[in-house]
């Protein structure tokens, strides 16, 4: 009988420690934290199904539920942090001397240190040959949030976004004293169009 | 949040705990020992697994384990389908890529690979004897293919052809679930006859624990594939 | 083991759910709440003294196996559910901006 009595303590220990866990987590604001919570969250789940006499359900639980399961959670904040910036400008607005000292660089990088976003900004060759009509249907298709391209005939650089996103509005505020920046911003078209 | 939201949040919550405190009062009437006591006499001769959760899933209740692939075949459809953009072929490359991987842990990666794929193989075939089974043992070797991300960041997978295979092996667990129809007479069961031994049931335990394991380690392969190219 | 100590994290869950604040909390509730959920199926099968469901001639008494089988292929759809919920969340992040859901929900176009 000494060992059922073990048994049971360590129960009531475990389950009390996941009601803590719980709390921490409801508790908790930064979310990439949370991650190493909910692993050990369910660390002692599984612990809990050992006990419960389920090593199958426990087997299922440690495989999936804290190695896979973090793994997307990791990859999906990393992934909402992230400005994609498609980079269509030839001059040095961005980069000058192969590194990013251009004027268009530090207001991004203001923009993005306010709201805690990454920048990432890509020039990739297949999506810069695509012409100037198709922005909208790219901005649509895929995640790019942000596309700058330079209008020849007014001398300036034009930024073009998604107009549902609320991050465009932003930087339509923050870049109205700057005559060389122009925002455009694309309204959603019905399916029929 | 508002003080009174709070307040009616917290009472709704504590008239929940009351009626679960209520019904477990009557658990003992509802609850009865006669399926527990079935299954330890009668699993092993009707079913051939010692492990009793298996014989279950394999085989008393298959229906529901033939819905749940179904399931993760539809959920892994689908994650493809919102990820998917329409001009494909024209994955952007990034000019600032820091996400570097030690070589620390690259070299510990190669040497960990084997291992996780080895123990996830071992977990599946012997699925009937010792805990374990297809959905455990393919969540294991889906998380050995995952350690292969670390080693070549570069690796390229054909998503299409990993869901091609996925289906086609779907429709080999449903048919080869429905070959008892016409050695028993009855579907979703063990094709083996009743009378048979041990050995020749277990064939048919160890064939569909690999199936339903290859299923499992094809979707969650799919589904942090299409995590990992989200964006690229 | 006590079901009600494990009805307690499910309503935590519950909690969490109706006063998180984005995207990603939500989803992190969902999570705990079908964990304080396993548990209790399992608590429910299990009783003093039975031994692991695992055939053989010594043993005389098991716990309950069905409410151990069900919820193996409960974790495996959990984790596809989540999964999807996280894949939905990020094509949100690059529509509206914003993972807030005060954001997403309090935008003027969807006010009617």
């Amino acid at each position: 009988m000494g060992d059922l009595t073990l048994i049971d303590a360590s129960a009531y220990a475990l389950q009390v420690l996941l009601i803590i866990l719980a709390i921490a987590i409801v508790m908790h604001k930064n979310n990439g934290t949370i991650i190493i919570l909910i692993a050990s969250f369910s660390l002692v789940t599984a612990s809990l199904y050992v006990l419960n006499s389920a090593p199958d359900v426990a087997i299922a639980e440690i495989a999936i539920n804290s190695a896979i399961i973090p793994l997307i959670y990791v990859i999906s904040i990393s992934r909402q942090r992230e400005y994609i910036i498609l980079d269509k400008v030839n001059d040095d607005f961005i980069i000058s001397d192969n590194s990013f000292t251009g004027i268009g660089y530090v207001i991004l990088k203001r923009f993005a240190d306010f709201y805690h976003l990454e920048l990432n900004i890509t020039n990739d060759p297949g999506l810069c040959a695509l012409g100037e009509g198709e922005d909208q249907v790219l901005c649509e298709a895929t995640n790019v949030d942000l596309i700058i391209t330079k209008d020849t005939e007014t001398n300036q650089y034009v930024f073009k976004g998604k107009n549902s996103s609320i991050l465009i509005h932003k930087l339509e505020q923050l870049t109205k004293d700057h005559d060389n920046i122009r925002v455009v911003k694309f309204k959603d078209r019905d399916v029929g169009e | 949040m508002s003080v009174s939201k709070n307040i009616i949040l917290f009472a709704l919550l504590s008239v929940l705990l009351i009626v679960f405190m209520l019904a477990m009062q009557d658990l003992d009437v509802l609850y009865n020992s006669y399926g527990r006591d079935y299954y330890l006499l009668y699993g092993l001769e009707e079913t051939g697994s010692r492990n009793l959760v298996s014989a279950i899933y394999l085989d008393y209740r298959l229906f529901d384990s033939l819905f749940e692939a179904g399931i993760l075949l539809i959920a892994v459809s689908g994650i493809i389908w919102i990820s998917k953009h329409d001009i494909e072929e024209k994955n952007a490359k990034f000019m600032i890529d820091k996400y570097k991987t030690p070589d620390l842990f690259v070299t510990f990666s190669r040497l960990v690979y084997p291992l996780m794929l080895t123990f996830g193989f071992y977990v599946i075939i012997n699925g009937h004897l010792s805990p374990g089974g297809g959905f455990q043992g393919g969540a294991i070797v889906a998380t050995a293919i995952l350690i292969l991300y670390y080693i070549d960041s570069e690796r390229e997978t054909n998503i299409g052809l990993i869901v091609t295979i996925e289906k086609y092996i779907f429709m080999t667990i449903i048919v080869l679930a429905s070959i008892s129809l016409f050695t028993r007479g009855t579907f979703f069961t063990n094709f083996m006859p009743l009378d048979a031994s041990l050995q020749m049931k277990s064939i048919y335990l160890v064939l569909l624990n690999l199936l339903i394991g290859f299923k499992v380690a094809l979707g969650l392969w799919t589904i942090f594939t299409a995590f990992l190219k989200e964006g690229r | 083991m006590d079901p009600i100590l494990t009805f307690i994290v499910v309503l935590i869950g519950f909690y969490g759910l109706s006063t998180s604040s984005n995207i990603i909390k939500s989803v992190f509730m969902v999570t705990i709440i079908e964990s304080g959920i396993i548990l209790l199926f399992l608590n429910l099968g299990n009783y003093q003294g039975g031994s692991i469901p695992i055939f053989s001639e010594q043993v005389t008494s098991i716990v309950d196996p069905l409410p151990q089988a069900l919820m193996i292929t409960t974790i495996v759809i959990g984790s596809t559910v989540t999964a999807m919920a996280l894949m939905l969340s990020i094509k949100v992040f690059h529509y509206y901006g914003s993972i807030e859901w005060k954001d997403v929900l309090g935008r003027e176009e969807l006010k009617l």
